[in-house]
C-alpha cells in the first residue's frame, strides 16, 4: 500500500492510501450487485428454487446414507451453476456494460489504481458467489436436512472461493472477446451453459466420447463439482483434491495472464464509425 | 456574465503573440501532433497552446479531429508523432498525481444507472486528496434535492450536470469539457454556462470541445479551429470574426413592411424576418437598402453593419478549407 504527494495548488497534498481506496471500491462494486436484479435472480434465486424442484424428485431419501449419495452431487451441480451464474455471467456482462457506458473510461481517467477497480471487482465477485453459496447451503440444511460437517463447510468454502476467482478471472479476459453489450448475454451464456451441463452438474452424462470426458476434468466446472460433491459426502481428507485445485489455480492464473494482455477499457469503435475522408 | 466574458476576451492577444511566452503560460501545449489510424489520418500536425486559467474552445466539423486530440490530450490516446504536454507532463506518461489534476466531462454520460447522485459524488470524491464536500457539489450543480435519486431516474440536463460535479469534486486545475451541453435546453445550457464561469473565476484552464457556437462566444477567451484534422484559426473570438470574411449588414424587417427586393430577401430568415447579408461593398449596399425603405416608407430602425458573427466565420473559415459546412459565407453585393 503506497501513499503518494500530489504537487498543485497550494501545498502537496497525499493521495489516499490504496487500502482505503480497495475498501471504497468494495463497497461500490456490493451496491451495484445488490440493485442488479439479474445477479439476484440467477446467482441468489434460481439455485434454491432448482433445488426445491429437485427435492421433489427425492422427497422421502433426505437424512440417509443412500440420500446423501443422490443429494450431494446435485447439490453440488447447484452451488457450481450459482458460482459460474454469478462470478462468470454476471461479472463479465457487468463488465462489457461498464465499458461499453463509458464507465470503465471514466474510472481510468481517474486517480484511481487500475489494480485496485479490479481487486474490488473480483473481491466483490468472490463475495456475492460465496452468499450465493451460503443461501443454497442453508436451503439444503433446511430443506433436505443436508447434514453437514465442519470440514465440509470448510471445504465448500474453500472450493466456492477459488472456483468464483477462477471463474471471475476467464470471464474478465473474456470481456475482450465480446464487442457489444447486446452480445454479451448470448455470448456467456452460450460459453458457461454448457460448461456448466458437461460437468455433470444437472446429472451425469452417458456416452461421452473418452476424449471429452478428459478433456471436461481440464475445464474449470468439473473440479468444483467433483469437489463440492466429495466434501459434502466427506470422502476426502483435503479440503480439496489437488487435481482438482490445480486446474482451478491453473484457470485462474491463465484467465488473469489473459486479461492483462487482451482487456480493453474503452467501448468498442466500430472501423466504419470513423469519418470518411 | 457577459462583462466577464468581455474582459477576458479583452485581455486577450493573439495567439501569434503567445505562441514566445507559451512554454511558462500554457496549461497545455500541442506540437506538430499526428495521429494515424490504419491509414487514415485524423490529426495531421496540430500545434496550439492553451493558457492558464483561461476558457480555449476547440471547434471544427465532425471529422475535424477534435476528439482524437483531446483524447490524447486525457491521455486515452498515444500520439503518432508530436509532442503534447498537459501541466508540464505528457499524458501518456501522467500517472495518479497527473490525474488527481485534471478533471474530464466525457462527451457522453459514463456513470452506473443504479448509484444515487450523492452515492456517485461520494465514490469519486474519496480519491482525491482534498476533496470538495458532496454538500458543496450538491449546491453548484443544483442536485440537492435529488441527492438520493438514482442516476438512472435523472434528465439529461441532470445527469450533465452530475457529469461535471464529478469533475470538479478533485478541484482540478485542468477541466477538459468535450461536447458538455449537447441534448440540453437553453435553460440547462445557461446553468452548466454560469457553472463553468464561476470555476475559471477560481483559476481553473479548461478546454472545451463544442458545437455551439454562442457557448463557445460566451465562454471562450480563445478559439482554436480545427478542419481536415490541422489548425485553420487560432484566436479570440473578437480577431476571429474579423478573419470571417466581408462585413455584414443585418436588419429585421418590421411586420407590416412590404418583401424586399428578391436578391435581398434570399438572405432574409423568413422566420425571423432576419436579413444577414454579407456584403463586399457595403456603401453599395447600404444605398440600395435605404433606397427600397424610402420608396417603400419602411423604417430603418434597427439597421446594423458589422463584422460577422463568429458562427459566420467559422463557417467560413472551415468552407474556405475544403470542409462541406451547412451554410455560405461568401460576399456579394445587392443587385436589387
Amino acid at each position: 500500500m503506497t501513499e503518494s504527494t500530489v504537487p498543485g495548488r497550494g501545498e502537496p497534498r497525499r493521495l489516499p492510501r490504496s487500502g482505503s481506496l480497495l475498501v471504497g471500491q468494495i463497497q461500490y462494486q456490493m451496491i451495484l450487485l445488490a440493485r442488479n436484479p439479474r445477479a439476484l435472480v440467477t446467482g441468489l434465486v434460481i439455485p434454491p428454487l432448482l433445488l426445491a424442484v429437485e427435492l421433489g424428485r427425492v422427497q422421502n431419501m433426505g437424512g440417509t446414507a443412500a440420500g446423501m449419495t443422490v443429494l450431494a452431487p446435485r447439490v453440488a451441480g447447484l452451488l457450481l451453476f450459482a458460482a459460474a451464474a454469478i462470478a462468470l455471467f454476471t461479472h463479465a456482462s457487468t463488465l462489457v456494460v461498464a465499458r461499453e457506458d463509458g464507465v470503465l473510461r471514466r474510472w481510468r481517467a481517474a486517480p484511481l489504481p487500475p489494480g485496485v477497480y479490479f481487486s474490488a471487482k473480483i473481491v466483490a465477485t468472490v463475495l456475492a458467489a460465496d452468499l450465493g453459496q451460503v443461501i443454497l447451503v442453508l436451503a439444503s440444511v433446511s430443506m433436505a436436512r443436508l447434514h453437514l460437517t465442519v470440514h465440509a463447510v470448510a471445504a465448500m468454502l474453500v472450493i466456492g472461493t477459488l472456483g468464483a476467482l477462477a471463474f471471475a478471472a476467464v470471464g474478465t479476459a473474456l470481456t475482450a472477446f465480446i464487442s457489444t453489450a447486446q452480445s454479451a448475454q448470448p455470448v456467456l451464456m452460450l460459453t458457461y451453459l454448457p460448461l456448466v451441463f458437461l460437468s455433470g452438474a444437472f446429472g451425469p452424462l452417458q456416452d461421452l466420447p473418452h476424449w471429452l470426458t478428459r478433456v471436461i476434468t481440464y475445464l474449470p466446472a468439473q473440479p468444483i463439482a467433483d469437489a463440492t460433491s466429495r466434501a459434502l459426502l466427506q470422502s476426502g481428507r483435503t479440503l480439496i483434491p489437488e487435481h482438482d485445485a490445480a486446474v482451478l489455480v491453473g484457470w485462474l492464473a491463465v484467465g488473469l495472464l489473459a486479461s492483462l494482455r487482451f482487456f480493453r477499457w474503452d467501448p468498442h469503435r466500430p472501423a466504419h464509425a470513423r469519418p470518411a475522408r | 456574465m457577459d462583462t466577464q466574458a468581455a474582459r477576458r476576451r479583452g485581455g486577450q492577444v493573439s495567439a501569434a503573440t503567445t505562441t514566445t511566452t507559451a512554454s511558462t503560460t500554457s496549461a497545455i501545449s500541442v506540437r506538430d501532433l499526428v495521429k494515424r489510424f490504419d491509414g487514415y489520418t485524423a490529426v495531421g500536425g496540430v500545434s496550439f497552446d492553451v493558457p492558464s486559467g483561461q476558457v480555449t474552445a476547440l471547434l471544427g466539423p465532425n471529422g475535424a479531429g477534435k476528439t482524437t486530440t483531446i483524447e490524447i490530450l486525457e491521455g486515452f490516446q498515444a500520439p503518432t508523432s508530436g509532442t503534447v504536454s498537459v501541466l508540464g507532463v505528457s499524458p501518456r506518461k501522467g500517472g495518479r498525481h497527473w490525474r488527481a489534476r485534471i478533471g474530464l466531462v466525457l462527451q457522453a454520460t459514463s456513470l452506473d444507472d443504479q448509484l444515487t447522485v450523492s452515492e456517485a459524488l461520494g465514490l469519486y470524491g474519496r480519491l482525491y486528496a482534498s476533496p470538495r464536500t458532496v454538500g458543496e457539489i450538491l449546491d453548484a450543480i443544483d442536485l440537492k434535492q435529488e441527492a438520493r435519486t438514482r442516476i438512472g431516474a435523472l434528465s439529461g440536463g441532470q445527469r450533465r450536470r452530475l457529469d461535471l460535479g464529478i469533475a470538479i469534486i478533485g478541484q482540478p486545475e485542468i477541466l477538459f469539457l468535450d461536447e458538455p451541453t449537447t441534448g440540453l435546453d437553453p435553460e440547462a445550457r445557461r446553468r452548466l454556462w454560469s457553472l463553468i464561469e464561476k470555476l475559471t473565476a477560481t483559476g481553473t484552464t479548461v478546454l472545451l470541445t463544442t458545437h455551439y457556437l454562442d457557448e463557445a462566444q460566451h465562454l471562450a477567451s480563445r478559439v482554436v479551429v480545427l478542419a481536415d484534422g490541422r489548425v485553420i484559426a487560432d484566436a479570440p473570438p473578437g480577431e476571429l470574426r474579423a478573419m470571417g470574411g466581408a462585413p455584414v449588414i443585418r436588419y429585421r424587417l418590421p411586420a407590416n413592411a412590404p418583401e424586399l427586393p428578391g436578391a435581398l430577401i434570399q438572405r432574409m430568415d423568413l422566420g425571423t424576418r432576419q436579413l444577414t447579408l454579407p456584403s463586399t461593398d457595403v456603401a453599395a449596399d447600404l444605398a440600395a437598402l435605404i433606397t427600397w425603405a424610402r420608396d417603400q416608407h419602411v423604417d430603418l430602425t434597427g439597421l446594423e453593419v458589422g463584422p460577422p458573427s463568429l458562427e459566420d466565420a467559422y463557417l467560413f473559415l472551415t468552407e474556405n478549407a475544403g470542409r462541406p459546412t451547412v451554410g455560405q459565407m461568401t460576399g456579394r453585393s445587392i443587385q436589387p
